[in-house]
């Protein structure tokens, strides 16, 4: 056990923010146009856009086939949409120059795990060596959604509000069905390679701040983590920005759906806010893995398990019901469009894994896949899915 | 002939493969394990140890023998060099573009300049140094392969060397033609052979790329072995015919992995995997490459061979290093692309053969015997010069 002292060398200070503001983090793939294998191209393409003062937050991830964007913090998602339009234009006009690629969805359909290069910072070796192959198979695309919070017990409860309705954005975001080459027959593929890092899942069941920073302390202690960076949650709070991270989303193909999964963040979580919601127990955890499970295999055709209320539920039923609930809360946040946007979606059962499907049935062909997808991404007019 | 030749044994095409094959991995092992060379300078190396120059294990007449296999190598390296030249990028990045075409005009007017003040007549010289615009498209593969070279010196370097293999066949057609211009050859010489040997070349390439196409989509992506087999295939049949047609083979397979490249469909037409699949005719290659090698014309020739080398080596990295921001690059990066470059173009004593024999006898000696001693040091040190400057480019697999 941990005393006093030690424990106040580990507390996690959580830094206050505005509530209900949102930023979001995009992983990208980066690929040749040859055969849209992806290729070592971050520091080329970063070389590039860094030669000209831009103000945009675009940097590398752990392989070097990846390159990762953010934006600012927003309260409008129409100003985060503006934001991201820009980043891909520019990132379009460096990669157009050094005829490389871009492309969204959750993972690479053919690339091989060992030919991914680590990039050369300290932090991504000591993964590499901590991890190993762990680490090259981590060749995965997400998004990474952040939601506001006034405190650490708000973003205590928000994170288990929102583990909740996990389901829902892995369907709603699910790029990722093929993997090595294969067809997965899953939606996304992408979260096996996260769920095979010890230090995945969920937060555990703590019920304020102190007691988050208790068991960060004892896992310190125990020298298993040293930062919140080491926790592969599919939701974690993230002290240093005042935020919960939702980072259970593929990467969608095209440049407007993560503004859709942000605002659909936005509206539970003012929901949480709103409603004071702060039933946090274990039987909300029980079914948890099985019903992640079955939204990454099946997309809207999962069916939920409630062990509260002891029923099963299809996730297009329960997501079609949580819009309804949520309607008030996007008109006040202005979020009306996005709203309907989303409602459109889950009718039309628009999943970005069936579109890939489709083009991988008529052409036969996974560098066509993948191409395809680099177009969508690099040129995709917005707001037409 | 040595006592233990093995032209004694009489050895059949397969025979004389497996054997050049065996030797070769053997010898490339060596040097990567002992000396940390490149597999590549092991193969040509070992080639050149028991060819003709060296022990005489192997003679003339066994290389033709096993020349099928290293003609292949050489077609598929061509035909993937063609494929790295993207014409949408070249529109798109026209800094690309001209700082290749003023390398390989630069290089064409040094060369000629140097071969000039050393006593070549201007036929020949402008004939060697059009094949001093080109890079060896195998070593280059195999260099990038071997070292798993990647990023945008790579991709820069082998579309480079796609276009100045272009141009530099385009080159040697015209000097060519002047070439029979000179030693008084009639019309049809002059403009008519040179003429079909370039354009010729190019529109079976062109039609290649086209069937290619079309059969490629027929097979559809889900058989993917047949059609591995029917690139293969079609390689191999634009070789053969461009020999039959006394074409130039180079310029048709260029042409053909450009056409599959940029015509429609044409990328459903991809295998990564191509030359890896091929390397036993890679080996071949590169050892037959080593056993042509003639030293003695080396230590004849030296003064000019090495300053050809010196030259077209520092001609190369000039462009390259100035217009290296343009290009997206550091200076450092693009005067190592131009290095890259060192290796000079495979297949160069085939094309000499298509000089004038009346040429070769009269005005200049010294073409084969010059060409021959730059490619013996082109030869041995390119792979080398080729994998330091990509390692130091940050682009190799460490």
């Amino acid at each position: 056990m941990s005393g006093p002292t030690e424990r106040n060398e580990t507390m996690l200070e959580f830094t206050t923010s505005q509530p209900l503001t949102l930023g979001v983090e995009l992983e990208l793939m980066i690929l040749n146009r040859r055969d849209y294998n992806l290729t070592r191209g971050s520091d080329d393409l970063l070389e590039l856009i860094n030669r000209r003062q831009h103000g945009y937050d675009i940097k590398p991830e752990i392989t070097q086939g990846m390159i990762e964007i953010g934006t600012a913090v927003h309260s409008k998602t129409s100003e985060m949409l503006d934001e991201l339009t820009a980043i891909r234009t520019l990132l379009v006009n460096a990669a157009e120059k050094l005829n490389l690629g871009l492309a969204g969805g959750g993972s690479h359909p053919f690339q091989h795990w060992r030919d991914q290069r680590i990039y050369p910072k300290e932090r991504y070796r000591l993964v590499s060596e901590l991890y190993g192959y762990l680490a090259k198979q981590f060749t995965v695309y997400g998004q990474h959604i952040h939601i506001g919070c006034p405190n650490g017990d708000a973003a205590v409860r928000l994170t288990h509000y929102l583990s909740r309705y996990i389901p829902h954005f892995i369907a709603l975001s699910a790029s990722s069905p093929f993997h090595q080459g294969v067809d997965t027959l899953f939606q996304t593929s992408r979260l096996t390679s996260v769920n095979a890092f010890p230090l995945s899942g969920s937060m555990p069941l703590v019920h304020s701040w102190d007691e988050f920073n208790d068991y960060f302390a004892k896992m310190a202690h125990l020298g298993i983590v040293e930062s919140m960076k080491d926790f592969y949650w599919d939701i974690r709070p993230k002290p240093e920005y005042g935020t919960v991270e939702i980072r259970i989303c593929d990467t969608p193909l095209s440049v407007d759906t993560p503004v859709l999964l942000a605002a659909y963040a936005q509206m539970l979580a003012r929901r949480c806010f709103e409603e004071g919601w702060n039933d946090i127990r274990q039987e909300h955890y029980l079914t948890y893995s099985y019903n992640r499970f079955q939204a990454c295999r099946f997309g809207y055709d999962a069916v939920l398990v409630d062990a509260l209320e002891a029923r099963q539920t299809s996730l297009l039923e329960d997501m079609l019901e949580t819009l309804n609930a949520l309607l008030p809360h996007a008109q006040a946040l202005g979020a009306e469009r996005e709203h309907a946007q989303l409602r459109e979606r889950v009718l039309k059962r628009n999943i970005d894994s069936q579109w890939l499907r489709g083009i991988h049935e008529s052409s036969g062909s996974l560098p066509e896949v993948v191409r395809r997808q680099s177009e969508r991404w690099m040129y995709g007019e917005i707001g037409r899915d | 002939m040595t006592l233990f030749s093995l032209q004694t044994l009489a050895l059949n095409p397969l025979t004389a493969f497996g054997l050049i094959l065996a030797l070769g991995v053997l010898g490339g092992q060596m040097a990567k394990r002992i000396a940390h060379l490149p597999s590549v300078t092991g193969y040509i190396l070992t080639g050149l140890i028991i060819g003709p120059s060296g022990l005489g294990l192997i003679q003339h007449d066994l290389l033709s023998e096993a020349s099928l296999f290293s003609d292949l190598a050489l077609g598929l390296a061509l035909f993937e060099l063609g494929r790295r030249v993207d014409l949408s990028w070249l529109n798109r990045e026209r800094t690309l573009l001209l700082t290749s075409l003023i390398t390989s005009a630069l290089l064409f007017a040094g060369l000629f300049g140097l071969l000039i003040a050393f006593q070549l007549h201007y036929a020949p010289a402008a004939l060697l140094a059009a094949v001093g615009m080109s890079s060896s498209a195998p070593i280059l593969l195999e260099i990038t392969r071997e070292s798993h070279a990647e990023g945008q010196v790579t991709e820069r370097l082998l579309a480079t060397a796609g276009l100045n293999g272009l141009f530099s066949l385009v080159a040697f057609g015209l000097a060519l033609s002047y070439s029979h211009f000179v030693s008084a050859s009639g019309v049809e010489s002059v403009f008519l052979r040179p003429s079909w040997l370039v354009l010729g070349s190019a529109a079976l390439g062109l039609i290649a790329g086209l069937i290619a196409i079309r059969l490629n989509a027929w097979l559809s992506g889900r058989q993917r072995e047949a059609q591995w087999v029917l690139l293969f295939a079609m390689i191999a049949l634009v070789v053969g015919l461009a020999e039959q047609l006394a074409m130039m083979p180079a310029m048709a397979l260029l042409v053909f992995g450009l056409a599959t490249r940029n015509l429609r469909s044409g990328d459903t037409l991809t295998d990564p995997t191509l030359l890896a699949r091929s390397s036993f005719f890679f080996v071949a290659f590169f050892v037959a490459t080593g056993a042509q090698l003639v030293p003695s014309e080396l230590m004849r020739l030296w003064p000019l061979a090495v300053a050809f080398v010196l030259l077209r080596m520092a001609l190369a990295m000039a462009p390259w290093a100035l217009a290296a921001r343009s290009n997206g690059l550091t200076v450092k990066r693009g005067a190592l692309l131009g290095l890259a470059l060192t290796p000079m173009g495979s297949g160069t004593q085939t094309l000499m053969l298509l000089v004038p024999s009346t040429l070769l006898a009269s005005q200049s000696s010294m073409l084969m015997p010059a060409t021959l001693a730059v490619l013996c040091i082109l030869e041995l040190i390119g792979p080398l010069v080729s994998r330091f400057a990509l390692k130091h480019a940050g682009e190799t697999h460490e």
